[in-house]
């Protein structure tokens, strides 16, 4: 950056360990989150461009934010604690079929005597639903004390393949529901019927500023460490007496539970009725696209990852239309494949550690910015 | 002998003893039949040629390898095997032949990470990071800070441990290893592949170490020269096998070690 840390002396070791110890750092985050909370309410009210129609908040803010989150969840497992995954889509379609099924009414016949939970509000549905996630998360992640690297990437994918078929055949799920889709309950936050778009895009803002702030002091804390220091040089660690048990199913518990939150989200906030297919591989594999592009071990990169991955296509599809070239829809979407994928490859070329690395290196460079060293 | 800072320890109480232990992989014998003692408070030096069973005498005594026989006792408790979680829980801290620091953290985060078994707020209040959290996150920097003035590494606290030179990666593996305050410390070759400045420093930092923490030490070392100022006792194997222990004199004019470092004339 163009500012330094110079003058800005630290008195105290809570000051030195802020997330942000340099104070144009702090501003500029607070400014972000004006823009993000005020700003954006400010320009939808108004109607001015690019918020004229709800296009913006439906198809770009509202996906990436969500998304985001979920990258952030993955970005624990695979970016801190060095875990590969595959199972993204499947902790996430947990977490939206379990907050369903709270959100509805949970009814378990049980022969002598039934269980029965009465219809629950959406907020203890949600965070209900992603404690689900991170319980299966757990149970998926006990294998990962064996096996490593690519051969635990193929456990992981066992969950997603199995809960795929779970929620398409076991129709308790979907409440008996003869089409395989659910419509989510209504958003009824204390009285409150989230329903506009902007009111969504809050929800949503919300949600991933908390989880993002509660995720970044985990990972800067001891358990962050633990998780660092198991992804780095796992005899180590465990000779300095982590055990290697509580930090891989802690990174994975954590983990599932962030993407069973954004699951729901996505389902309830985004998506609104929903099918499986909405969770499937597909889905696994954007995410973990998004932590790798983004910067695996970054809570921002998660950010830049998520919005690099699903702003670029949408953006590139505007342009030929912008400039007006007259080529078919069709044409368009694949010249977006063709490009996206292009960028891609490119980016790793250049830079295998992601945004996040490009960003860090950039900060350094313009730090002794203008001598070479 | 370490003439300068103090008497060399020659009795006291017995802190580790290491009882006819064997430990094979397969069909090789890595160990066989060793037995010695180290006593608190002195710096004591496993030496042997290569493939002698050093490093897996290490491994043995803190709980990384199970011997198949012997008995491990450590402060006064007799054991078979030791648990990796058990022994750093019990006060053993080590550094390794091939620097093993976590590569993706910088120097303040791997030696905070050396704190982990003393940090008790459950992860609840780190993720909330407020009162007794963040109190206790700072408690832990300061004892950190503490070790960083100790091996003068404060100008490289922020760098990650991956682009620093690998003598200053020693010591901040050795700043990893003290932030577990350790009763006994096991440095396996902490002066392999340092020129002669490096290792007169290291030496001073075993030795203060030793001094000040009054942590007892064990230490591998292929550099004699440094193997006889710093140790109290030596203990040398050769094929797995115990062929001379005592003190760095005694070891010296020992025939077998002698003939196991030359060779003999057949």
């Amino acid at each position: 950056m163009f500012y330094r840390e110079t003058g800005q002396f630290k008195t105290s070791y809570a000051a030195d360990m802020q997330i942000f110890p340099i104070r144009q750092d702090r501003i500029a985050l607070w400014v972000v989150l004006a823009i993000a909370f005020l700003g954006i309410p400010l320009l939808d009210q108004l109607q001015v461009w690019p918020f004229g129609g709800e296009y913006m908040l439906r198809a770009i803010l509202i996906p990436f934010l969500i998304l985001s989150l979920a990258a952030i969840g993955l970005n624990i497992l695979t970016g801190y604690c060095g875990q590969l995954s595959l199972g993204s889509g499947a902790f996430m379609a947990i977490g939206a079929y379990s907050a369903y099924k709270f959100g509805t009414g949970v009814h378990i016949p049980l022969g002598l005597f039934n269980l029965s939970i009465p219809p629950l509000p959406v907020l203890p549905s949600i965070l209900l639903g992603a404690l689900m996630s991170a319980f299966v998360g757990i149970l998926f992640g006990i294998p990962s004390l064996r096996i490593k690297g690519l051969y635990l990437a193929v456990a992981t994918l066992a969950a997603q393949f199995f809960f795929d078929w779970v929620f398409i055949r076991v129709k308790w799920f979907t409440n008996y529901n003869s089409s395989g889709s659910v419509s989510a309950p209504d958003l009824n936050f204390f009285g409150y019927v989230v329903n506009t778009p902007i009111d969504r895009y809050l929800l949503c803002l919300v949600f991933v500023s908390i989880f993002a702030l509660l995720a970044k002091n985990l990972v800067r804390g001891n358990i962050g460490r633990q998780w660092m220091a198991t992804r780095d040089m796992d005899i180590a660690a465990e000779l300095m007496g982590i055990r290697p048990l509580y930090a891989k199913l802690t990174a994975f518990a954590i983990s599932s539970f962030i993407m069973g939150v954004a699951g729901a989200l996505w389902a309830f906030v985004y998506l609104g009725a929903w099918e499986p297919l909405a969770f499937s591989i597909d889905r696994s594999f954007q995410i973990l696209f998004m932590v790798i592009i983004g910067g695996l071990g970054s809570i921002l990169g998660s950010f830049l990852g998520a919005a690099f991955i699903l702003v670029l296509p949408i953006a590139l599809d505007q342009v030929p239309h912008a400039l007006g070239v007259p080529i078919s829809v069709e044409t368009v979407s694949h010249l977006v494949f063709i490009v996206t994928g292009t960028l891609i490859c490119w980016l790793l070329i250049v830079e295998p550690r992601g945004f996040a690395r490009l960003w860090l290196t950039g900060k350094e460079k313009l730090r002794l910015w203008p001598y070479p060293y | 002998m370490r003439a300068p800072d103090g008497p060399p320890v020659t009795s006291g109480d017995v802190l580790l003893s290491i009882d006819n232990v064997s430990l094979s992989f397969g069909g090789v014998k890595a160990i066989s039949g060793v037995s010695f003692d180290i006593r608190k408070g002195e710096i004591r030096a496993i030496i042997g040629p290569n493939g002698a069973g050093k490093t897996s005498m290490l491994n043995i005594i803190n709980g990384f390898y199970h011997p198949q026989q012997g008995i491990i006792t450590f402060k006064g408790e007799a054991r078979s095997k030791m648990r990796p979680h058990d022994a750093a829980d019990g006060g053993i801290a080590r550094t390794f032949q091939n620097v093993a620091l976590f590569r993706g953290m910088s120097a303040l985060d791997n030696i905070m990470a050396g704190r982990t078994l003393k940090m008790k707020r459950n992860m609840f209040w780190q993720m909330l990071r407020i009162g007794p959290a963040l109190a206790e996150e700072v408690e832990h920097r300061h004892r950190v800070e503490e070790i960083i003035d100790f091996l003068k590494i404060q100008e490289i606290r922020r760098t990650p441990v991956s682009r620093l030179p690998y003598g200053l990666q020693k010591r901040v593996e050795l700043g990893r290893a003290l932030a577990m305050e350790p009763e006994l410390l096991l440095l396996d070759e902490p002066m392999a592949g340092m020129n002669i400045e490096e290792k007169e420093d290291m030496s001073r930092f075993i030795l203060d170490v030793n001094e000040h923490y009054g942590t007892t030490i064990a230490l591998i070392e292929h550099d004699m020269g440094v193997v006889m100022d710093l140790s109290d006792r030596v203990v040398v194997l050769d094929h797995g096998i115990k062929i001379a222990d005592g003190t760095p004199q005694e070891v010296k004019s020992n025939q077998a070690v002698i003939d196991a470092y030359l060779g003999v004339a057949h």
